[in-house]
């Protein structure tokens, strides 16, 4: 494991003398972290516990393609609930009415979530950001409006019963498993996605879309393309929020619940992963915790949002990748001594040349 | 039919009125709030609290509701938009008065409860009126009067020129000896009580309901995006067009698809036009 390792430590960054033992640390997480997200349910003491876990897992989903739009395109979507709700009546509807198999109605949930994320997009990415919240939250209201009209296939107010997944995945802990083989693949595809070109390029539209534009990124394809990956991580969420739930009603997708993924970036930082997920779990697993809370969650969630945005707009994110950059910056980066003679060469130079 | 063609120009008013009060504050700020439907909430609530829990009546009733309305425009401009204005960061404000809005909505909810509350008479009328009944003519009447009012304040008097200033040019306002942020919050201030008034004359139309806010925000901003931001004819356009376009869309189509159509007309509207009807088309910055 050691000498595995170490080695593109080695060749990559052997200048830079120190940086290998943050960059193990990194690397010890990023490989201690799906081994420890699958230990947890042998860890956990009751069957609540790991339904609050499951949840967490559900939530992290969507969260983990949301956080591209949110943390890293900057697109203020508040009304990924309603593409969540499209994946948990898609499993619903299809299983219930035509029999499909859970596992292929998941698959086929995250595609119509993306489908559905891309049409959505379509019009509405191309607006200023204030609109394009505005557009979402108008999205999520449709949506949860249509649920309650079409009653014929949804159930209408009163909702439907959601089926379990099949075998190996029926048990609790079974289940469980899914959830986290679902988060960690979505997790490794949004990893390798923020930290490659495209990335970059999203962190670069973020920040000035009229730059981005400028040095060739083709912001409005980009943004389509994370928004609609987006749209299948919140269908396959929405399938199998469903099936943990059980029994869906359309007063499960309330604006507030799009909201709360919302504010798990905020809160977590944008522009990372580890922030929006730490931020993820423990605004879920804050009323749980804390029952006379319950009641007042979303008042809370207000609350937090606002004393975030007051007091460390980039989130609790960035005070760790701060605290990091400065403690490698002080390591690594040594101070640069100037070559007097180059330079007063290179002054004089232009008044030989001119 | 009469009576639905009143309904939808009721609240059709009422949004209009909203699309104003998001026009006070935007003029001195660029900041769209996402707090403003919840000063029509706040101004139903309080209505509807201060006459039928304290008894008062309803002209002592009304200046205390607008006094709240102020304070509470004042408190977001303090809290949510100052702040962030000079930490200078886009759009930082949109998650500020959204979580503003959140929490006063959920303030509301813990102490008013969750059920709607109707809203008391305020002049003495048979309810066997019908289309002439007062919870359709007074958001009406307001709608007019408001934007007659906002047009005289900001032509005619010294107050409306310093807001157009600043809305034109906060540095060569500032330049003039005219001290921007006060404007500002005076500015967030008068929407609140304006918000508020808005709430008061249509809370028999809506009944005093805490979860209000955030479609009253929505709808407010449908009629503005639709009659084009900044502009006070516009809105007044635009939220009536709205409401009777979902008011006959209900007739036709049924309740259920209410909120459908009238976000359909946003979506159509933002692909179509995106500056509105009356609205200046923006120059792109680089």
């Amino acid at each position: 494991m050691t000498t595995r390792t170490s080695m593109p430590d080695q060749v990559g960054r052997s200048t830079v003398a120190s940086a290998g033992a943050s960059g193990k640390v990194r690397k010890l997480v990023t490989r201690a972290a799906p081994l420890l997200s699958l230990a947890l349910p042998f860890l956990v003491t009751n069957q609540y516990q790991l339904h609050v876990l499951t949840l967490i897992g559900i939530y992290w989903i969507l969260v983990a393609g949301l956080n591209l739009v949110v943390g890293y395109a900057g697109q203020l979507s508040v009304g990924h609930v309603g593409l969540l709700a499209i994946g948990a009546y898609t499993l619903v509807i299809l299983n219930g009415r035509l029999g499909v198999d859970p596992l292929l109605a998941m698959a086929i949930a995250g595609a119509i979530g993306g489908l559905c994320g891309l049409v959505l997009g379509l019009p509405s990415l191309r607006l200023p950001g204030f609109y394009f919240a505005m557009v979402t939250l108008a999205f999520s209201l449709i949506v949860t409006e249509l649920l309650v009209a079409q009653n014929r296939w949804t159930g209408g107010g009163a909702g439907m019963s959601a089926p379990l997944f099949g075998r190996p995945f029926e048990t609790p802990q079974g289940f469980y498993f899914l959830v986290a083989g679902v988060g960690l693949v979505v997790t490794w595809l949004a990893w390798n996605i923020s930290r490659g070109m495209r990335g970059r390029a999203l962190i670069a539209l973020r920040d000035s879309e009229v730059a981005a534009t400028a040095v060739g990124i083709p912001v409005f394809r980009l943004k389509l393309v994370v928004f609609s990956f987006s749209g299948v991580t919140a269908g396959i969420a929405g399938a199998l929020f469903a099936s943990l739930q059980s029994y869906i009603t359309p007063e499960a997708f309330l604006f507030e619940l799009g909201m709360f993924f919302f504010i798990c970036i905020i809160i977590g930082g944008r522009g990372n992963i580890i922030g929006p997920f730490l931020g993820t779990a423990l605004l879920t697993m804050l009323p749980e915790i804390a029952a006379p809370l319950a009641k007042m969650g979303n008042l809370l969630y207000g609350l937090l949002l606002l004393a975030v945005v007051l007091t460390v707009p980039k989130g609790f994110g960035s005070l760790i990748s701060n605290y990091v950059e400065r403690r490698r910056g002080r390591r690594s980066a040594p101070p640069l001594v100037p070559d007097v003679k180059r330079l007063a060469a290179a002054i004089h130079q232009p008044e030989t040349l001119t | 039919m009469l009576n639905t063609l009143v309904t939808g120009l009721a609240t059709g008013a009422l949004y209009a009125i909203v699309a104003m009060v998001f026009n006070i504050m935007f003029s001195t700020s660029k900041v769209l709030s996402l707090t403003t439907g919840h000063t029509a909430m706040l101004g139903g609530v309080f209505g509807a609290w201060m006459i039928t829990g304290l008894g008062l009546t309803w002209w002592l009733a009304l200046p205390m509701t607008l006094l709240a309305g102020a304070v509470f425009g004042w408190l977001t401009e303090t809290i949510a938009i100052r702040r962030v204005l000079a930490s200078g960061d886009d759009h930082l404000w949109v998650l500020s008065t959204l979580a503003l809005g959140t929490i006063v909505q959920h303030l509301m909810a813990l102490w008013w409860g969750t059920e709607p509350k109707p809203f008391p008479r305020l002049i003495t009328q048979d309810f066997s009126a019908g289309p002439w009944d007062q919870k359709y003519w007074l958001p009406m009447a307001l709608a007019a009067a408001v934007a007659t009012g906002l047009a005289l304040f900001y032509k005619r008097t010294m107050l409306g020129r310093v807001f157009t200033a600043v809305s034109e040019d906060p540095f060569a306002a500032r330049a003039r000896g005219i001290a921007v942020e006060r404007v500002r919050a005076l500015s967030f201030a008068m929407a609140g009580a304006l918000g508020a008034l808005a709430g008061f004359a249509a809370g028999q139309l809506t009944y005093a309901f805490f979860a209000l806010g955030m479609w009253l925000t929505l709808s407010g901003f449908i009629a503005l995006a639709a009659g084009g931001l900044g502009s006070n004819l516009g809105a007044l356009v635009g939220g009536v067009l709205l409401g009777l376009l979902s008011a006959f869309g209900t007739y036709f189509f049924g309740a259920e698809y209410q909120q459908t159509v009238s976000v359909g007309i946003l979506l159509l509207v933002l692909l179509v036009k995106p500056a509105g009807l009356f609205g200046k088309s923006v120059v792109r910055s680089v």
